[in-house]
């Protein structure tokens, strides 16, 4: 086995992300019981809190599952443990994605691939992923209470039904994102010295199974597919890359 | 209860919701930022401070100000502990804000009201915790799998684990927005054909690609053609 695999992969990776998970989700469990009394206290019927955990439980079952795929597919270049902590806490597939090829760019390496890692690497990358989404953790621990504070206090504007420009303004940073991306795998592919079609053809399959999907939520109200198509896409488009270097 | 106490005691509740919750995310960062350190220290290597400098730098332009936009939209619908355990425990906009949505609209409870936070709470801790549960057997399932997901044959599948990504992603948002789309692509792409150095500089790209695409944005809200 890969030694960088078999470090990010060891046994004393595991038991410190299962300790911090463990940690995590017993505070979780702190919440919902405080919640669970409050709601009796102030004389809320409990059979809406009761259904409240299961609507809750029920809804989350399939995106969790999608959250798993991402596992799966992260774990190969970041191994299981750190897979498994990231996107148990804080983030999402994509930003960690993102970050990892971003920080492992910042360090001299032509991305995110197994064959360049090492574990000096992996530290690196993996401090970079964490620093770099605490952003929203760390508004919540100095902020929060104040700005849930005036939120409350302030009295309700008229609004003109208009959204601002905050909601387009993170879907316009995204599609920046994505075209710097895409744009590089197009000169990629481009015939010359170092010439690479892989990444090219790895996306545009994803595009095209992720297209499949979105005809069938957007036309045809499959909204539960919803969860699945990311991870899904993009399983399918690492699996043609297996396929396409076998018949390369 | 009448009103007055139900108030006082909705703000006490409150205010143990930030005083856990602040101790619940202190906590959490210390181990999280620890994690990189330990294993590092395990295996007798540390994170360099050039590497992640560098890479912090270009990571916190585009992710600090969606961490500020995301906090001051998505707050106000989770409530106190909400938040708190939805900014931890992640996937906010695809999981823990529909769940608590959700529940809400069954539960039928109105934003502002002690309810309403109740239910917001219960609904994200609990979708945090089944997210666990999923997460750890899938992974309990996974440890056998290791030697097969670390096979040569399945080598170029997560090496290409990124364009995957953004192969779906794109697809996603360049449809979602083509007018912001179109310019971007067009120049990334046109950039990197003429400029093969600059492909190896994804993430310098993608810093003018997302001011770009801001600035685009902003002007078609501005002339309200989005």
């Amino acid at each position: 086995m890969n030694e960088y695999l078999s470090s990010v992969n060891s046994g004393i990776f595991y038991l410190l992300v299962a300790g911090i998970l463990g940690f995590i989700t017993i505070m979780c469990f702190v919440f919902l019981i405080k919640s669970y009394k409050a709601g009796i206290e102030i004389g809320m019927d409990k059979k809406v809190l009761k259904k409240t955990i299961t609507a809750s439980a029920t809804f989350t079952l399939l995106p969790s599952i999608s959250i798993l795929l991402g596992v799966i597919a992260l774990s190969g270049s970041l191994g299981v443990p750190f897979s498994w902590l990231r996107l148990s806490v804080v983030g999402a597939l994509q930003y960690e994605l993102n970050v990892a090829e971003i920080a492992a760019q910042s360090i001299g390496l032509s991305g995110l691939r197994v064959d360049e890692m090492s574990i000096g690497a992996f530290v690196t990358i993996g401090l970079v992923m964490t620093a770099g989404i605490l952003g929203s953790v760390i508004c919540c621990i100095f902020f929060l209470k104040k700005y849930l504070g005036k939120i409350h206090k302030a009295p309700k504007k008229e609004s003109s039904g208009k959204p601002g420009f905050g909601a387009h303004a993170t879907t316009a940073m995204f599609v920046g994102l994505c075209a710097a991306y895409i744009g590089a795998y197009i000169g990629k592919a481009i015939p010359r010295e170092g010439q690479d079609v892989m990444p090219l053809f790895v996306a545009v399959v994803a595009a095209i199974v992720m297209a499949v999907f979105e005809y069938f939520i957007q036309k045809k109200g499959k909204a539960a597919l919803e969860n699945f198509s990311l991870a899904a896409s993009m399983l399918v488009a690492m699996a043609a890359a297996v396929f396409l270097q076998m018949v390369m | 209860m009448d009103e007055r106490q139900r108030e006082q005691f909705f703000e006490e509740y409150n205010r143990g919701l930030h005083r856990l919750g602040r101790i619940l995310l202190i906590t959490s960062v210390i181990l999280l930022v620890a994690v990189p350190f330990i294993i590092g220290a395990v295996n007798g290597v540390m994170p360099t401070l050039s590497g992640f400098l560098a890479g912090f730098a270009k990571v916190g332009i585009i992710y600090i100000p969606v961490a500020i936009v995301e906090f001051l939209v998505y707050t106000p619908m989770l409530g106190v502990g909400g938040s708190y355990l939805s900014f931890l425990t992640g996937n906010v906009t695809n999981m823990k804000i529909p769940c608590a949505m959700n529940a809400r609209d069954m539960a039928g409870t109105t934003v502002g009201t002690p309810e309403n936070e109740i239910v917001s709470t219960i609904s994200v801790a609990t979708s945090a915790i089944v997210t666990t549960l999923v997460i750890v057997a899938g992974v309990i399932l996974l440890v056998p799998l290791q030697p097969v997901f670390q096979s040569e044959t399945l080598l170029p599948a997560f090496n290409n684990v990124v364009p995957a990504l953004f192969g779906a992603l794109g697809l996603k948002y360049f449809a979602k927005s083509p007018k912001i789309a179109a310019i971007p692509l067009t120049l990334m792409a046109l950039l990197c054909v003429l400029v093969p150095a600059a492909i190896s500089q994804t993430s310098l790209l993608m810093i003018p690609a997302g001011g770009l695409a801001l600035l685009i944005g902003y002007v078609l809200f501005k002339k309200d053609k989005l």
